[in-house]
């Protein structure tokens, strides 16, 4: 970023990292603060909000493949060893479902009403707060995203040639199938519900606009899209997967006929990971050489967070309150960011 | 840090029975220091632990990209995609596809998919065939004929059970379709593993590496199968502009017909050797090194696949050369349209 060169980052006065030796594949905000890096070793690490030391928790034998915050406090982690598991704040490791030998669980999805999801091939296992199988659903092709709506009500799929939406409280389990033909991965719901929105193979975005089932194409992009991020009141959409930050606007008729708004971009990198703050319209954003960044959305105004060289970034996210930014890489670093005022 | 080498994969198929999963597990058992991540169809039985077993889905789906023939495996680019973040913990890759599979869309993933291609390289396309039983699978199948027009390594298993002229027999007919791959006579799958493992096949710098074992020569000889093969060579240097253009189309149009493609190219007034590949439609490029001194630059085209007319391709291939179209002016090297 030419904004950045020189620049001060704030990851040098106001940062903790760690190398920690593996792909950190996810990371999360727990309840209470706790962030929590999900590792390809199978390791899940704990750092407390102010503490020095940062706890090892041994998850799962093989790699940890998905990581969430569970429903209150604490993560919901699966693994390639077919497992699908709760770690507590305190490190504690229990199975909430031995989901099949040789089987993956890819993905895993939790909302603070008390429901927790994961995938497994082509299906989807929805459980309760106490860990209770509350039923299994069905997609035609392997699940490749899972998304709940902003009030738990609904869960979100995506799969070959489209997503399925289903109603967790549904006595009968018929999927709302949106259908667009190619292959759909990252999923997400806008806050407000109103929008359905995938990343695809093809280097593009799809979206459906419920109410009338009206498609969105959003494309142009060099590489593959990995993450999905709405602003907190769900005016924008912010994506990787081109050499600046792209976000497409939900306002005033968009996306469909508006052209995206890009930030940061200009050296070349690919955008990464991106992850909206929870309250202000900031987007934060990590690269392909490493940097970490905060842009605005109104001004475009970037502030540097981490430097280049610790690797691609592979994960990125906030604090429930938006004080603390962490981020980790393809390369085993972690990093958290204390952005509170002094 | 991040600059890491690409994963070797190697794809294993063949019929059911020929003795795939034997030879799995011999690659697996044998002391050989390597570790490997093994992708398995959900009907496979593998007798040995091994922790990095993934039971793969076998989910072919059409890439958006116009192409009808290109299709791709969507559940390897996810295991692939997962196994990558416990890089370091194996050496190679190893997808056994079902005895019915098509080995197209496995093979094309490794090309058409950017993170596949960034973070490994197709190592080799191993097809295990029961001696004894695959003349009927060829008359019977056409995934049969497939399988081995794909093959780099061919393992005819199961010797024990034919004489030496029914082997023969079944060489003739395999070479018939595809004269390039290498075959290893074997009983119950037992062969080296670097006879099948590090073969890098489809490594640009190898590509017609080897000599084809059975000379076809430019006469039309008889087929007993709809796939089979066909080579020219041309002695004049070739014009990159009317090769582009011409195997471009060629592959839009015939792609789906065309199994795999692969040429060495001497371009005119280029000091370096150009090497080319495709499966079916999705093709791939580069130089690969200076010429050396003797070489007698005749760069050379392979075909495996059906209904190819040899006179079509042939003079599609010479007018590819700079002084190539008939009515060009004798001496003219910079290749006008006629």
């Amino acid at each position: 970023m030419s904004e950045a060169e020189g620049a001060d980052f704030l990851f040098d006065t106001r940062g903790t990292g760690r190398e920690l030796g593996a792909w950190v594949v996810s990371l999360a905000c727990g309840g209470d603060g706790t962030f929590g890096f999900a590792l390809g070793d199978g390791t899940v690490h704990l750092a407390k909000p102010g503490a020095t030391e940062w706890q090892a928790v041994a998850a799962h034998d093989g790699a940890v493949l998905a990581l969430c915050p569970d429903v209150k406090t604490g993560f919901l982690t699966g693994g390639d060893d077919g497992r699908f598991l709760r770690i507590a704040p305190d490190g504690a490791v229990t199975d909430i479902a031995r989901l099949g030998a040789m089987k993956w669980v890819e993905h895993v999805a939790a909302h603070e009403s008390g429901v927790r999801a994961a995938a497994v091939g082509k299906q989807l296992h929805l459980f309760d707060a106490k860990g209770e199988k509350l039923k299994t659903l069905t997609t035609p092709s392997a699940v490749a995203g899972i998304a709940f709506d902003g009030k738990g009500k609904r869960v979100a799929a995506s799969h070959y040639n489209g997503a399925s939406l289903w109603f967790v409280a549904a006595k009968e389990d018929k999927a709302r199938l949106l259908e667009w033909k190619g292959s759909h991965t990252t999923i997400v719901i806008s806050p407000d519900g109103t929008h359905v929105v995938t990343a695809m193979q093809e280097n593009a975005l799809h979206g459906w606009r419920l109410s009338d089932s009206q498609h969105m194409r959003m494309s142009g992009y060099p590489s593959k899209t990995k993450f999905l991020s709405f602003t907190a009141r769900g005016k924008w959409l912010a994506t990787s997967g081109a050499d600046s930050i792209v976000i497409w606007p939900f306002f005033g008729g968009g996306p469909m006929g508006k052209a995206p708004t890009e930030l940061a971009g200009g050296d070349g990198v690919l955008c990464s990971a991106v992850a909206c703050h929870p309250q202000h319209e900031i987007v934060a954003a990590g690269f392909a050489d490493g940097l970490v960044l905060l842009a605005e959305i109104a001004s475009g105004r970037v502030v540097p967070v981490a430097a280049p060289g610790h690797g691609p970034v592979s994960a990125l996210g906030w604090n429930a309150s938006g004080s603390h930014l962490a981020f980790g890489t393809e390369t085993g670093f972690a990093g958290i960011v204390d952005l509170s005022k002094r | 840090m991040s600059e890491t080498a690409q994963i070797p994969v190697t794809v294993l198929t063949g019929y059911l029975g020929a003795g795939k999963t034997t030879l799995l597990n011999r690659i697996l058992s044998e002391n050989h220091g390597k570790k490997f991540a093994v992708v398995i169809n959900e009907f496979g039985e593998l007798g040995v632990d091994n922790d990095l077993v993934v039971d793969a889905d076998e989910e072919v789906f059409e890439m958006n990209n116009g192409c009808i023939c290109c299709t791709v495996r969507g559940d390897l680019i996810r295991i692939i995609g997962g196994l990558m973040k416990r890089r370091g913990k194996f050496d190679g890759i190893i997808v056994e596809t079902t005895g019915l599979a098509d080995p197209a869309p496995v093979a094309q993933t490794f090309f058409a998919d950017e993170d596949v291609k960034r973070a490994t390289r197709l190592d080799a396309i191993v097809t295990v065939v029961d001696a004894k039983n695959l003349p009927a699978r060829l008359d019977d199948s056409k995934e049969a004929a497939e399988q081995i027009a794909f093959a780099d390594i061919i393992l005819l298993n199961k010797m024990d059970l034919v004489t030496e002229a029914e082997a023969a027999e079944v060489e003739r007919r395999i070479r018939a379709i595809n004269p390039y791959a290498e075959i290893r006579r074997s009983t119950k799958s037992e062969v080296p593993i670097d006879a099948v493992i590090g073969r890098e096949a489809f490594d640009l710098k190898r590509i017609l590496e080897r000599e084809p074992e059975f000379l076809s020569g430019e006469d039309d000889h008889e087929h007993d199968s709809d796939v089979n093969s066909v080579s020219f060579e041309v002695s004049r240097p070739i014009d990159p502009e009317r090769f582009n253009a011409w195997i471009s189309q060629l592959l839009a149009q015939k792609g789906q017909d065309l199994l795999r493609t692969k040429g060495i190219l001497y371009y005119a007034n280029d000091d370096r050797r150009f090497a080319f590949q495709a499966v079916h439609m999705i093709a791939d490029g580069d130089f690969i090194g200076p010429v050396k001194a003797g070489d007698p630059r005749r760069s050379k085209l392979v075909f495996i696949g059906r209904d190819l007319s040899r006179p079509v391709l042939r003079r599609g291939f010479e007018a590819c050369q700079v002084d190539g179209t008939p009515s060009t002016a004798q001496g003219a090297a910079d290749g006008h349209q006629a």
